[in-house]
């Protein structure tokens, strides 16, 4: 039985349609990305898993139970950190978690121990008797964070749970969601893509209310990205390049550096050894080959290695390219997703 | 059970640990203080003209209703507009707890606050024991009265909260409708005998405090404030269930 169990979800205010009908389930054990650009729906959705927000249409089942009929059993089975971390400034961090703890049915004998220990998983052990009022949004994102872990729920749910910090808390933010993720189920959003790469297993991608795309992150960047390698020569570049023009399922041949060129543009950078750098009065060239999408890029590559090898071309090095996320992201949510 | 003392907990503490409620402490003793100096003042100068006894008298003034209208307002303006302003409803309304715990727990912790508020106008009868005689149950029946109309006044303002986001709109939205039912309750002396004198006289806070004060306890005065607090907390559960599809 999936963790999260998400069916037609639709959500509507007044005219305006902010999910369509997403439909997806999460495992247990599994940390998902929920990707999309911003206004895209997607703390609509989490509210709808959490159960703050009712469905127009659909249903979700957190832990087998239905958040809108069975909300408090299902409610305990997840703990929610909402986009902006709100708490209650006049409140003193420890006392704010006793709340807590006690809204989530913690008795009094486990209660102390429960509030240490999200507070030190959380890290904010130095803060526990400073008032909420006047801690730095990183640590009360952090509170926050305290207070979804609370109770041990196996499903949690943070949106944007980096949101607004600097990069060393997003770094340290992540690292306790990755922490997380070996003992818990977690379902983050955001819509930076890195954020998803560094901590996720899968991801659901979400643009303009629809579920664009789901799956590993690796199968992601395969499925849509463009099918690219690039091909190092020493000397008799224009030949190489009319070579793999000519070739089959080759969209496209464009070269991207030469040497001596002092500064490679930065995604190539590690094709070129230091050494090459004005080394000889040969030039070499590095030649970005795009092939069809359809094709199996791997044979591809191998072919155009053995057609320019056969052609007594020197061939220094040869990579594809991995289509990093961001293209994926793009490509699904940008414009070319209307005629899908 | 366990969620709804956590929440009233934390609406005390919130309430006290915020210059708020002393403030309010503050303002509401002054007046009356000033209420009651009036009282022993008349009752020194001119004992022997009044036909009723220094505790109707108190009870009685107009300075009662005038203290309920400025405190019941402020002490139930921020307990759902500010949740709902602050984005902290979020996470009340998704911890595992009722609707209905919610909206109980807020609305006791006002009523207590409420009646922490009267707990020190009890040092009025102590003094007025030591020169002149008193009537307890015409002291408790006042104090009942008074906790009756407080619970129908805060349940107004617990409602009027949860209509808005903003707790200055509360505080007015609570004050307007509470001083409409006390003009409405005036109608009673303005009106020709009627029908329209006979609802006036219903919902009058006045003629409840003077009965009470008088040691007339009339059920139906109850009835009517324990139907009005029940209403309006009905109708708050329904805000605060329908929020989830607005």
């Amino acid at each position: 039985m999936p963790l999260i169990d998400a069916q037609g979800l639709r959500r509507t205010y007044g005219q305006l349609v902010a999910v369509r009908d997403v439909s997806f389930s999460v495992g247990r054990g599994e940390v998902v990305g929920f990707l999309g650009p911003n206004g895209a729906g997607k703390s609509t959705t989490l509210r709808m898993i959490v159960g703050y927000l009712g469905p127009s249409a659909g249903s979700v089942r957190v832990n087998g139970f239905d958040v809108i009929e069975q909300p408090l059993l299902a409610r305990q089975a997840m703990g929610y950190m909402p986009e902006t971390a709100p708490l209650y400034p006049e409140m003193r961090v420890d006392e704010y978690l006793a709340f807590r703890a006690r809204l989530k049915r913690i008795q009094k004998p486990e209660l102390a121990a429960q509030v240490e220990q999200v507070v030190h998983k959380a890290g904010i052990s130095e803060v526990g008797r400073s008032l909420i009022g006047s801690l730095s949004r990183g640590f009360r994102q952090r509170v926050s964070l305290a207070d979804a872990l609370l109770g041990n729920p196996p499903l949690l749910i943070l949106d944007e749970p980096t949101a607004g910090l600097d990069p060393n808390q997003i770094h340290s933010v992540r690292q306790v969601i990755r922490e997380l993720g070996a003992s818990h189920t977690v379902l983050l959003s955001t819509h930076i893509l890195s954020e998803v790469e560094s901590t996720c297993t899968r991801a659901l991608v979400i643009d303009r209310g629809v579920l664009v795309a789901q799956g590993q992150i690796a199968e992601l960047r395969r499925r849509r990205g463009q099918q690219r390698a690039i091909v190092t020569v020493h000397d008799r570049h224009q030949q190489a390049l009319g070579l793999l023009v000519a070739s089959e399922h080759v969209l496209g041949v464009t070269p991207v550096s030469a040497t001596p060129s002092l500064v490679p543009p930065a995604p190539f950078a590690s094709s070129f050894e230091v050494d090459n750098i004005g080394y000889g009065q040969d030039a070499i060239v590095s030649l970005l080959v795009t092939f069809e999408p359809s094709a199996n890029v791997h044979e591809c590559l191998e072919d155009a290695i053995a057609l320019l090898v056969g052609s007594g071309i020197r061939v220094r090095e040869a990579k594809l390219q991995q289509s990093s996320l961001e293209d994926v992201f793009r490509q699904l949510t940008g414009a070319d997703v209307e005629a899908t | 059970m366990i969620g709804f003392l956590a929440i009233y907990r934390r609406e005390m503490l919130s309430l006290w640990v915020t210059p708020l409620a002393w403030l309010l402490l503050f303002a509401f003793l002054l007046l009356q203080g000033v209420s009651f100096y009036i009282t022993v003042d008349h009752f020194t100068h001119f004992s022997s003209l009044s036909v009723e006894g220094p505790v109707q008298s108190y009870f009685s003034s107009l300075f009662i209703p005038f203290s309920l209208l400025f405190v019941c307002p402020a002490l139930t303006m921020g307990l759902f507009a500010e949740e709902r302003r602050s984005g902290t409803l979020e996470t009340l309304l998704t911890a595992p707890v009722s609707a209905a715990s919610v909206v109980h727990a807020k609305y006791l912790a006002a009523l207590s606050t409420f009646t922490l508020l009267w707990l020190p106008t009890l040092l009025y009868v102590v003094i007025v024991r030591n020169v002149a005689e008193i009537d307890w149950p015409v002291v408790v029946a006042s104090y009942g009265g008074l906790f009756a109309i407080g619970a129908a006044y805060l349940s107004i303002g617990l409602l009027m909260s949860a209509l808005t986001k903003s707790q200055l709109a509360a505080l007015m939205l609570t004050t307007l409708v509470l001083f409409g039912l006390f003009i409405l309750g005036v109608g009673e002396r303005v009106f020709d005998p009627g029908p329209l004198q006979a609802v006036c006289a219903h919902v009058s806070v006045l003629s409840q405090l003077e009965d009470f004060s008088r040691g007339v306890v009339d059920s139906r005065r109850l009835v009517f404030d324990s139907s009005v607090a029940s209403l309006s907390l009905f109708l708050t559960r329904r805000v605060v269930d329908s929020w989830r599809w607005g």
